[in-house]
């Protein structure tokens, strides 16, 4: 509700970030890392959650709002909803876990496809749980070349230690920063009509011209 | 000829009496006027040569356009009291005399001369009809031209200006002079005259008059010709027959048209209208190069010889005057456009239809509706008897998904593509068939029938316009409301399709038997693998479950804005997928009575159940527990931490559900109210959100069937196809914003979009009719379309090419050897029917058909013999002069020959 004062906003751009990937592979877990920098076990997620961060990076005050989806199968056609409008979309696997990765190219790309509405989307790659080294089955440089292929950005962090958490986000919302279709969708000012349905107008006035 | 010059005279002389005493009288008395018109023309002459024709273009002689690159300057001067015009014409480069190139004057082509001078009076006919005066100025100019010691050639036009007569001189040299004249023949061409033969004589008979001397002449007689054919009209081409038959009555050409064939019958379009082929025809220009000529016998034989024999073979495409002309989709289009911008102005699709509406006058002038008849025609073609399959990936470019519209096959792209031709596409025609079109919706929904052209199942594709996802829904709606619950069972959950089959083979009996013999379990779809519940050694049941909801695009961002306005709560799960969790876990429990939410979860979300099996065995879950089921339990391990945590908002879930087989849950989809609430929306649809979608969905219909259009895989074309499906796209992005602040800038940038459009429809029918004209030989059609390509092209910005640059596309390809049998094809031979209508006389035929001209040059040379003139000869004694040049141009009613004789003075 607080998106459509009329009040001079306390953010310069409003970013839309969706988390996606198989189950299990610690979306939520990196998320409550990045949002609170805690890290414990969460119940598996049931459709979506949501968290706003603000940040400052690169003198520019920046509002995330950050959509963590359910990689439940079940949800899968409900997920949908939450692509539109996402200016960055973390696709998230769990290193000790291949089929995660292998789902990536199997199901995720894909549903990026048919429901991300933002052509200029950026789209980053993310392998989770790097702390449990001895227990790894995906290996950096599989990484590296999924997401050149797929041309992404890439990288290995653990939502447990924390390492490269905040690294991950800063990347993505800098990459955005750089792109300016998504800056301009993001500035504040655009922001307010997002929701509306339609501007009152006067259909008596607009009709003689 | 002389009848003709008399008379021509005669009425010059009526008129300009006096002037004409006046000249005579200083003819004859002041013998220095004469030789001051000499000294006049000759300060001129220097000024001209002393420039040069670099300096001359820089200050400013006029370009003539066509030839290109030629220029001329020009002074007056007076002579008595006339005054006369001396033009210049000079080329900037002084390139090789080609013959038959395009760019020749036609003095430079009658005469085999690259620049030259024209005198001629400043009177209205522009001509000397008077002989002695004629004379008179050609001498002037030969002793100016001496004086100054220049070689240009200089010309008189004379006699009556449709003979395009001309004298002329040209010193060459001190020894040799030149001696030009022309002339022609208007009619009654002398048969002779018609043959090849005949004029091979004619110049030969030239040469008696000469004063020099020739070692061998008649054997060093050179020939070369160039023919232009023109395609005949294609026979269902009404353009000649209107012309010819203007009385002919009007049913006569209806049935006409009735049978013809048009060019583009197999193209997409024609579903919806007929192109005028952009190509009107075809000129063929055959290239005979110098050939040498003993006999009038060989002539002959020249005047059969086939295409094959031609040196040299040209083919210019003839653009058609109606390339200009707005028909097809864009202009359509356009219209759309416009409806869209009058539907601003209402609140309700009805105000356009109700009579009593006072909208402007300008809405009532162009808002005529189509007669009852056409209404019910086009109903009919939307809403046919018996429903059909539809493909809607089947003919879909591959960049189609890009634009927001329904997919071309699909029943709302149908109604905007009907729209477009549903009278003139005003905004009350469009209201009119849509109310139409919503009733056979509605009443598709009451009677349950399937609607036409949309698919009944599956998902719906965010892709494409709102209109087209509730129809997607309501299809579903509809298949839903008309299935009993029992076959809606049959069909739920394909997963489990394959437990069901493997399920048969089991020592257990069959689905029947499980409802029966087990107390209190409902809707079991069979067993789920192998598994076994966890506290009693029963066998666990996979439960029938409903589908997920579908939702369409305002469905979903709803549930979006529902959720964004949680603002910064700390966490929160959508309602949406809490519904489905607690309706699976009902239906689970009913499945199986006995059940624990550690089995739900075992079923559900197979990776937070930690097997201890698994971790002892490996991964071979299901081949552990396989045939041996009832020794292996209970069965070994444990929830996943994440899972098992207090607070787990599943296991809340799971405790608040109760056992319910989904026959008894309440839908999560309600096809009854969700398709009513479809209806509703298409029936209170405002109307700039109809025609907001309408113009979306068109681009994409429209440029969807034209891209289907077989123009050979054109190179050009397939890009700019592409590239024109994103311009669309992206251009119609503001559409769908609800709140596109400014409309007349929309608007504009949507009529700007139709002329791109138009563009390239314009191009794309070009490029079918090519590929069309010469389908066995693709070299010539691309080559041919990318000269038109690149023609074209510059002129898009600036709007579309009109009538008169039609003619600057004067592109001549040359055809290949190989090609000659395709070009041949361009000319079937004549119907007896058609051939009536000419006397066919002068030979050169092709197929039957005759050149449209046929042009000749004789040149005769010879080595001048030394003797008297070496001394003075400003050749080499060697050297080889033309002497005798002929150029004939004609047809068989109209003969234009220029005659060049060089001679030693
Ligand atoms: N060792 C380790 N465990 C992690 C890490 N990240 C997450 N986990 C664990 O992995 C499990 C799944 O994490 P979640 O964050 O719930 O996974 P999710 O991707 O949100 O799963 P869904 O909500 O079902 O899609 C939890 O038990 C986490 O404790 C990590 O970096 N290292
Ligand atoms: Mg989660």
């Amino acid at each position: 509700m607080d998106l459509s004062t009329s009040q001079a906003p306390e953010f310069d751009y409003l970013f839309k970030l969706l988390l996606i990937g198989d189950s299990g592979v610690g979306k939520s877990s990196l998320l409550l890392s990045f949002t609170s920098d805690t890290f414990e076990d969460l119940s598996p997620t049931i459709g979506v959650d949501f968290k706003i961060k603000m940040v400052t990076l690169g003198g520019k005050r920046l509002k995330l709002a950050i959509w963590d989806t359910a990689g439940q199968e079940r949800f899968r056609t409900l997920t949908s909803s939450y692509y539109r409008g996402a200016q960055g979309i973390i696709m998230v696997y769990d290193v000790t876990r291949r089929e995660t990765f292998t789902n990536l190219s199997d199901v995720w790309a894909k549903e990026i496809d048919l429901y991300s509405t933002n052509q200029d989307c950026i789209k980053m790659l993310v392998g989770n749980k790097v702390d449990k080294e001895s227990e790894r089955v995906v290996t950096k440089k599989e990484g590296i070349d999924f997401a050149r292929e797929y041309g992404c950005l890439f990288l290995e962090c653990s939502a447990k230690t924390r390492v490269n958490v905040e690294q991950c986000f800063e990347e993505l919302v800098l990459k955005i920063l750089d792109t300016p279709s998504l800056l301009a969708e993001g500035s504040s000012g655009v922001k307010k009509n997002i929701f509306k349905q339609k501007p009152p107008e006067d259909p008596a006035t607009s009709g003689c011209c | 000829m002389a009848s003709s010059k008399g008379k021509m005279k005669l009425e010059d002389f009526d008129e300009d009496e006096t002037m004409e005493e006046l000249e005579r009288f200083d003819d004859f008395t002041l013998a220095s006027s004469w030789e001051r018109f000499i000294s006049e023309i000759e300060a001129i002459c220097r000024l001209w040569l002393a420039d040069g024709p670099k300096n001359l273009v820089g200050k400013g002689a006029s370009p003539l356009g066509f030839p290109k690159n030629l220029y001329k300057v020009k002074s007056q001067l007076k002579y008595g009291t006339k005054s006369y015009c001396l033009e210049y014409y000079f080329k900037t480069e002084s390139g090789k005399n080609v013959e038959w190139t395009d760019d020749s004057h036609t003095l430079q082509l009658s005469f085999g001369v690259k620049e030259f001078l024209v005198i001629s009076p400043l009177s209205a006919s522009g001509v000397v009809l008077d002989a002695p005066e004629a004379s008179k100025l050609l001498s002037s100019l030969a002793i100016a031209l001496s004086n100054c010691d220049s070689v240009w050639p200089a010309f008189v036009p004379v006699h009556d200006p449709s003979r395009q007569a001309y004298i002329g001189i040209q010193n060459l040299g001190t020894v040799f002079t030149r001696r030009f004249e022309a002339d022609r023949i208007g009619s009654q061409v002398p048969i002779k005259l018609m043959h090849l033969e005949g004029l091979y004589e004619l110049f030969v008979s030239k040469f008696s008059y000469s004063t020099v001397e020739y070692t061998t002449t008649v054997a060093k007689v050179q020939f070369t010709m160039k023919l232009t054919y023109r395609t005949p009209p294609h026979e269902d081409d009404d353009d000649s027959a209107q012309v010819r038959e203007p009385m002919e009555s009007e049913e006569n050409s209806e049935g006409k048209t009735q049978g013809r064939t048009q060019w583009d019958d197999d193209c997409p379009w024609t579903e919806w209208y007929s192109a005028e082929n952009p190509i009107k025809g075809f000129e063929l220009i055959t290239i005979w190069l110098s050939k040498k000529v003993e006999s009038s016998l060989e002539m002959a034989e020249l005047e059969n010889a086939s295409l094959y024999a031609a040196d040299k073979c040209f083919l210019q495409p003839i653009l058609s005057p109606y390339i200009g002309n707005t028909i097809g989709f864009a202009s359509q289009l356009r219209l759309l456009v416009d409806a869209l911008g009058v539907s601003y102005g209402a609140q309700f699709l009805e105000d356009f239809v109700s009579v009593e509406n006072p909208t402007s006058d300008n809405l009532k002038s162009s808002a005529a509706v189509p007669p009852p008849t056409v209404l019910d025609r086009v109903l009919k073609d939307l809403f046919p008897e018996g429903a059909q399959d539809v493909d809607y990936v089947k003919g879909e470019h591959k960049n189609s998904r890009a634009i927001k519209g329904a997919p071309l096959e699909s029943l709302f792209a149908q109604f905007c593509l009907h729209s477009l031709w549903f009278g003139s596409c005003n905004i009350r025609a469009i209201a009119v068939l849509w109310i139409e079109f919503v009733r056979e919706v509605r009443w598709c929904w009451e009677e349950s029938q399937l609607l036409p052209r949309m698919v009944s199942s599956g998902s719906i594709d965010l892709s494409t316009c709102l209109i087209h996802q509730k129809l997607q829904m309501l299809s579903i709606c509809i298949e839903k409301k008309s299935n009993s619950i029992k076959d809606l069972h049959k069909e739920n959950e394909e997963k489990f399709d394959s437990l069901r089959t493997k399920q048969t083979h089991g020592l257990e009996t069959s689905n029947e038997d499980f409802k029966t013999s087990q107390q209190g379990r409902r809707g079991s779809s069979g067993f789920a693998g192998s598994m076994m519940l966890l506290n009693s050694c029963q066998r666990m049941h996979a439960p029938y479950t409903q589908d997920a909801p579908l939702m369409t695009e305002d469905m979903h961002e709803e549930r979006l804005h529902a959720l964004q306005a949680f603002g910064n709560a700390f966490s929160f799960s959508g309602q949406l997928e809490k519904d489905v969790l607690s309706s699976d876990m009902s239906a689970f429990k009913a499945a199986n009575p006995d059940a624990v939410f550690e089995d739900f979860i075992r079923w559900h979300s197979p990776g937070d159940w930690e097997d201890d099996n698994v971790n002892v065995k490996g991964k071979a879950r299901e081949g552990a527990t396989d045939g041996s089921a009832q020794s292996d339990w209970p069965p070994h391990g444990k929830l996943s931490k994440r899972m098992s945590e207090g607070g787990n908002s599943w296991r809340q879930i799971w405790n608040s559900s109760p056992a319910l087989p989904v026959s008894e849950q309440k839908l999560l989809l309600d096809p009854n109210q969700e398709g009513e609430k479809i209806l509703h929306y298409l029936e209170t649809l405002r109307p700039h959100q109809l025609l907001g979608q309408m113009v979306s969905t068109a681009f994409r219909a429209s440029i969807d069937t034209i891209s289907q259009t077989s123009y050979g895989g054109l190179k050009q074309m397939e890009k700019k196809i592409e590239q024109l499906y994103i311009t669309i796209s992206s251009a119609l992005k503001p559409l769908q914003a609800s709140n596109s602040s400014d409309k007349i800038e929309l608007i504009d940038d949507l009529k700007r979009l139709c002329l791109v459009f138009e563009h390239i429809e314009k191009l794309l029918t070009f490029a079918a009719s090519i590929h069309r004209s010469f389908l066995d030989a693709p070299r010539l059609s691309e080559a041919i379309f990318s000269q038109f390509f690149s023609f074209y092209l510059p002129r898009m910005g600036k709007g579309l090419i009109e009538k008169e640059n039609v003619k600057d596309f004067n592109v001549k390809e040359q055809v290949r050897a190989s090609e000659r049998q395709v070009i041949l094809d361009l000319f079937p031979t004549p119907t007896s029917n058609q051939s009536w209508r000419k006397v066919l006389s002068m030979g050169n035929l092709l197929n039957g058909h005759e050149p449209l001209l046929r042009e000749i040059i004789f040149s005769a040379y010879d080595t001048m013999s030394g003797g008297h003139y070496e001394s003075s000869s400003p050749w080499g004694s060697s050297e080889e002069i033309e002497t005798h040049r002929m150029y004939i141009c004609g047809t068989s009613n109209d003969l234009h020959v220029a005659l060049s004789v060089t001679s030693c003075d």
